[in-house]
């Protein structure tokens, strides 16, 4: 895939460069401020826009604010967006206008690079990717709790999953067991959370991930 | 002797026009009394020449206080009612009058000090033990003249003080208030720092690791040992450098050398680490209290971190000295100046500063340069 990376660290930048560059992936542009990353994916829109939520000059949000922008004006531009600390805001601003090429990831997971290569594809493709803390954190602190505790903590289990964004065939592959199996416990699930008319992964992940969140 | 003499001759002035102006008073005194006797059974007439005298007697008040002003400058901002004034006026002649006696005897006492002077120039002196002995008690006279001046002003300052100035009630409303909004101040000053420290940690350590990481990672998963081992070379060094980079924040974040060696030993260390030449001068004698040495060191640290990084200076001078029970520090340096005393720095500093009740004075013109001064009382 063709990557933009963007992060005030050049330590950091570099460092995620070279490893991309190791996996075979091409990084067409380095930048470290919002400003730097909006003029390059409009100069040459890689697949996939790697986004630090904090930059300067305020180091808030603005790598944040900036990826939202991108997906506005370049939508075949994919956006990971790479955070400090879990911000369940930022998840649920990332989710409010996007319904896909969209993740969101700490900043550590930089460090499981299977992981972080595994999000980096999902996102290239269209699909989502959610940190699994973030994702815990929404489903374990769901103001929407009583459906929650309908679920079996297998159905749990396939939720989290679902909500990070993997596919029935993952999931299936993680928690070691058939597909058809994850299917019928992703069919419990929309029942239970009444969000049985939803269809397509990114589509159910936001869903999922919105009816948490909100 | 300059200064004394000067002191002196300001006294004598003051002295001087407060009798004149005490004949005022008297006769104001004297008048309102006069007039008060005919109204006394009527509260109505009473009400009336006590608010004409009252009205009155806040001018003449008001003259005292910029008479004063130069000892008492507080007395010129206070509000008195003309209640106040009136009583004021009222007893003031009293002090006025006792300056005028003193006075008299200074110069008598200088008449007969000096007599043997001029009666030996003059005529042929035919008693010498007489003049001799008048001198004495001229002498005797001025030391007590000299005693009675400086009593009569000090009793004049306590009576403007006790009637004029700001009442036990008002100082005690507004030291709460300043109180109260130091006490909010240093809570902003914490949460600033709390705030800078996560932002040292999240945007420093964080990624120092996060590469150090990336870079173990990336050896483990190449299958070609030799670039393995260069991979976990550099994971080496950027570990040397994430240890430097948290020592470095530990240290912004409270300089443990400040217990250990003390302020000057821990100001050293600013001068040692700061990209810009520093001139250190400190004279302390005694270890000031540890919550004023610790806001005196980030006065300086923070000082000079912004002339080196804002004013693009080219070496600051600082100098710490502690003296009866204040201790005063003063960071200048040779930048181009234009620093904002509202700036999250400063500001923060200011709070910090203002909590030990101290001051601080930011003096930095555009073009330079920046002098900031801190005084802190340390008892």
């Amino acid at each position: 895939m063709r990557l933009i990376l963007a992060d005030d660290s050049t330590l950091l930048r570099e460092g995620l460069a070279r490893l991309l560059a190791d996996e075979g992936h091409e990084v067409t542009a380095t930048v470290g401020d919002a400003d730097a990353l909006l003029e390059a994916v409009a100069a040459d829109p890689p697949d996939v826009a790697v986004v630090d939520v904090r930059m300067p000059p305020t180091h808030t949000d603005e790598g944040l604010r900036a990826a939202l922008r991108i997906r506005e004006r370049h939508p075949g531009v994919g956006v990971l967006v790479l955070s400090q600390y879990v911000e369940k805001r930022y998840a649920a601003e990332l989710l409010e206008r996007n319904t896909e090429a969209v993740g969101y990831l700490l900043k550590d997971r930089v460090v499981e690079i299977d992981e972080f290569l595994d999000a980096l594809a999902r996102v290239g493709s269209g699909r989502t990717a959610f940190d699994p803390e973030v994702v815990r954190r929404l489903v374990s602190r769901s103001t929407h709790t009583d459906p929650l505790q309908r679920l079996t903590p297998r159905e749990r289990g396939v939720l989290e999953l679902m909500a990070q964004g993997h596919t029935n065939a993952a999931v299936a592959k993680r928690l070691y067991v058939s597909q058809s199996a994850v299917e019928k416990h992703c069919n419990a699930i929309f029942d239970k959370l009444g969000l049985s008319g939803t269809e397509g992964y990114s589509r159910r992940v936001l869903a999922v991930l919105r009816y948490l969140g909100s | 002797m300059r200064k004394v003499q000067a002191r002196t001759t300001r006294i004598v002035s003051s002295v001087l026009v407060g009798v004149a102006y005490a004949f005022a008073e008297l006769l104001f005194t004297l008048l309102t009394g006069l007039c008060l006797v005919p109204v006394l059974g009527s509260p109505r007439g009473k009400r009336a020449v006590l608010d004409r005298a009252r009205a009155l007697a806040v001018t003449l008040a008001g003259r005292q206080c910029v008479r004063l002003a130069r000892s008492a400058p507080e007395l010129l901002a206070s509000a008195y009612t003309p209640d106040r004034a009136l009583r004021y006026v009222a007893v003031r002649w009293t002090a006025g009058m006792l300056g005028g006696l003193v006075l008299g005897t200074l110069l008598l006492g200088a008449l007969y000090a000096s007599s043997a002077l001029w009666m030996w120039a003059v005529t042929e002196i035919d008693a010498p033990w007489t003049v001799f002995f008048s001198s004495l008690g001229g002498l005797f006279l001025v030391f007590l003249g000299v005693h009675g001046l400086h009593g009569v002003a000090a009793l004049d300052m306590r009576l403007a003080r006790h009637h004029l100035g700001p009442s036990e009630q008002t100082l005690l409303e507004r030291r709460i208030a300043e109180l109260a909004s130091t006490r909010a101040g240093v809570l902003d000053a914490v949460h600033d720092e709390r705030r800078r420290i996560e932002r040292y940690l999240h945007d420093g350590m964080q990624q120092q690791l996060v590469a150090l990481g990336m870079l173990l990672a990336r050896a483990q998963r190449s299958g070609d040992p030799a670039r393995s081992a260069e991979l976990v070379g550099q994971a080496h060094e950027v570990a040397r450098r994430t240890l430097d980079e948290l020592r470095d924040v530990a240290w912004r974040v409270y300089p443990a050398a400040l217990d250990e060696s003390g302020l000057h030993a821990a100001l050293e260390t600013v001068a040692e680490r700061s990209v810009l030449p520093v001139r250190l001068r400190v004279s302390l004698g005694r270890e000031p209290p540890d919550t004023v040495r610790t806001v005196a060191y980030f006065v300086v640290s923070e000082a000079v971190t912004n002339a080196a990084k804002h004013a693009r200076a080219t070496r600051a001078e600082v100098r710490v000295g502690l003296r009866r029970g204040v201790l005063s520090v003063r960071v200048k340096d040779d930048g181009h100046g234009g620093a904002d005393p509202e700036g999250s720095g400063l500001l923060g500093l200011a709070r910090r500063v203002a909590a030990l009740d101290g001051r601080l004075w930011v003096d930095s013109p555009r073009g330079g340069p920046t002098v900031l001064t801190a005084e802190l009382p340390c008892d």
